[in-house]
């Protein structure tokens, strides 16, 4: 982290300028007023600056801000209780890479699948013609690709992204929970289940777009240098890559339509959709609800914080 | 006062037969004094550049001719006097052929589409090479293009356009549809079968039947058909499998630069993959698809080009077409209802609350 301190006079220097200050404003007023005031006032500017120079680096001051950001959100929605960060900030990143890109993709490569779709002129000649829609698919492409490297590098660097990664291995609980949520939607048991960090429809999200990436970014290389493969393969090497990309596309294009804008968006608990992906905070309303066994989690570790700290 | 009554009517009678009558007179006469000269056979000149001019006719050249019944000055209308001083005129059949004529010509549009063709622009231009309806239809011997015989017809139309075009006469007679016009089949396209009869646009221009973008349709008019092409033999998929393709899709966006059907099979010397001057053939392939794709080598010639993954002639293209089928068909089948099982047990207990 970067550390911008803050550089100004040093306090004594301060001290005295504000007793000047002081002094001089309030040499007109009956003297015990005028002590209060100053002291009020004194007090009042002491604290400023003892925060400013408590809050040294970046992610302090981010740190900072998000308190006083919840404070003010707790006078408003005092019923959602305490927000928990969720999704980190390069977390949130990377979602936002994919999905613009994944946009662009779509917008850019559905029209190839469907020629004959009466919007698919629209989307073709919104670019400027074919040729300049498959640039912008290439460039979108170029997104993803990086976004599978940036993620392959959080999930191995980051110790969030390891944690994350083992959390969203699949589990026999997952097959457990599914059915007890069938069993629950249907009404024969009145228990949710109770899920951890990730439910099991989220595992399946993430593993969707891996398998979704892999297919789509090897397939997509393969129909990228064409004229390189076609020198060393076999055409149905290509014929395979490209019925792979068409095929596994409007897969994913329908999962994320069907499935993923409906889980977050249409699903009346969210309509019309959270921030969770801009803020990645969760509030203690919704994880009690949505993930009860990471709140018990995170409570225990609380509990045995402010232990250690009590008894240390 | 009857008698006078009478012979008004006659007079006006004789007067109306008389436009009819006496240009045939005349007709006939001038025939008769253009034969003078031109009937015998040695009247020919020779003109500037060498090249010699047959003026030879007779009463018998237009014998046969849809226009038979007419005579030298119905057409060459600019000659009044006999003999004439200056050269005639090239002749306009739009003098009788437009639409609403009272000749009883055949009432075509035919010369509207030749003025805005290559053919007319380059008239219109100045370019006195650029051929006029006589060019090609013939000038005395005009026949109906339904004739084999006529200068139009399917047979000898490609031989016609020859005249100016030689070379790629030259490439067409030997190409795989100007073998089969010449064995005489009836569906293998002449000039006229592609570029169209009197529309004929250069290839660049948008309007043209074989611009890169209109080229697989203009191809699929007949390779499309599975009852022309079931005559021969030949398959009728090429026209999806390559509709289906990058190369076919990207063609109906408007992209010039992809390769359409005469990309690769050639446009006037388009011969059977097995000739070894087809530019399909194995040994051409790396040549073709170099034109585009850089560094092609024989490699590029192995492999069926045109594949339909969902026949299973596609071998492992069709499996994996498969496999993907089901796959998405089973998850979102799975995904939908487990939608739908959700809204159901919300709906519930909705109800259940209130």
């Amino acid at each position: 982290m970067s550390v911008d301190e803050k550089k100004g006079p040093s306090r004594e220097t301060i001290d005295r300028e504000i007793e000047a200050a002081v002094s001089s404003e309030t040499t007109g007023i009956d003297p015990e007023q005028a002590d209060e005031i100053r002291e009020k006032i004194r007090r009042r500017v002491r604290a400023e600056i003892e925060r400013e120079i408590r809050i040294r680096t970046a992610a302090e001051r981010r740190e900072e801000e998000r308190k006083v950001r919840e404070e003010r959100r707790r006078e408003k929605h005092h019923e959602e209780g305490e927000m928990f960060q969720r999704f980190n900030r390069n977390f949130r990143f990377q979602h936002m890479v994919m999905f613009s890109s994944v946009i662009i993709l779509i917008v850019t490569g559905m029209p190839i699948k469907f020629p004959n779709f009466i919007l698919s002129r629209f989307f073709v000649n919104l670019w400027g013609g074919i040729n300049n829609s498959t640039i912008v698919h290439r460039i979108g492409a170029g997104m993803l690709i990086y976004f599978m490297v940036h993620h392959l590098l959080y999930t191995i660097l980051s110790r969030d992204g390891r944690r994350d990664f083992i959390l969203l291995i699949p589990m026999p609980k997952d097959i457990r929970d599914a059915v007890q949520n069938i069993r629950y939607f249907l009404g024969k048991t009145a228990d949710k289940p109770r899920f951890g960090r990730f439910s099991y429809i989220e595992k399946f999200d993430y593993w969707a777009v891996y398998w979704g990436c892999i297919i789509m970014i090897g397939s997509g290389a393969f129909l990228w240098g064409e004229s390189i493969v076609l020198k060393y393969f076999p055409k149905f090497v290509l014929d395979i890559a490209h019925e792979m990309h068409s095929d596994e596309a409007l897969l994913a294009t329908l999962a994320i339509v069907i499935w993923h804008f409906y889980n977050v968006h249409f699903n009346p608990d969210r309509f019309p959709g959270t921030l969770m992906w801009w803020h990645g905070e969760i509030s203690e309303h919704e994880i009690k609800e949505e993930h009860p066994l990471e709140y018990e989690e995170i409570m225990a570790k609380r509990a045995k914080q402010t232990e250690a700290g009590g008894s240390g | 006062m009857k008698w006078r009554f009478l012979c008004a009517v006659i007079a006006v009678l004789l007067g109306m037969c008389a436009p009819g009558a006496l240009p045939r007179a005349e007709a006939a006469i001038s025939l008769e004094k253009c034969t003078l000269c031109h009937g015998k056979p040695e009247f020919r000149k020779i003109l500037v550049d060498g090249k010699i001019r047959e003026l030879f006719v007779t009463a018998d050249s237009l014998k046969g001719s849809v226009h038979a019944k007419k005579t030298c000055v119905d057409c060459h209308f600019d000659i009044g006097e006999i003999p004439h001083r200056e050269r005639p005129r090239r002749i306009a059949c739009t003098h009788c052929h437009y639409k609403g004529n009272a000749e009883g010509a055949p009432q075509s549009d035919g010369y509207l589409a030749y003025i805005d063709s290559v053919h007319g622009k380059a008239i219109a231009r100045g370019n006195v090479k650029a051929p006029l309806c006589q060019d090609c239809h013939g000038s005395h011997a005009i026949l109906k293009a339904k004739n084999e015989e006529s200068a139009v017809s399917q047979k000898k139309v490609a031989e016609t356009c020859g005249h100016c075009h030689i070379e790629i006469y030259a490439q067409y007679k030997t190409s795989i549809h100007g073998v089969a016009v010449a064995k005489g089949i009836r569906e293998a396209p002449s000039c006229t079968g592609c570029h169209g009869e009197h529309k004929i646009y250069g290839h660049l221009d948008p309007k043209s039947t074989v611009y890169a973008t209109h080229v697989a349709e203009q191809c699929s008019t007949c390779h499309g058909s599975i009852s022309i092409m079931g005559k021969f033999g030949i398959e009728t998929e090429q026209v999806e499998t390559y509709k289906e393709s990058f190369h076919g899709v990207a063609s109906q966006f408007g992209s010039r630069t992809v390769a359409n059907c005469a990309s690769c099979h050639g446009t006037h010397d388009i011969r059977p993959q097995d000739d070894p001057l087809s530019s399909v053939n194995p040994k051409n392939v790396p040549e073709t698809c170099g034109k585009c794709h850089p560094g092609a080598n024989p490699n590029f010639a192995v492999g069926k080009m045109h594949i339909d993954a969902k026949k299973k002639e596609a071998g492992v293209v069709y499996y994996v077409a498969s496999f993907f089928k089901y796959l998405t068909i089973c998850t979102m089948l799975a995904l939908i209802v487990h939608i739908l099982l959700d809204m159901y047990g919300r709906t519930k207990r909705l109800r259940g609350e209130k």
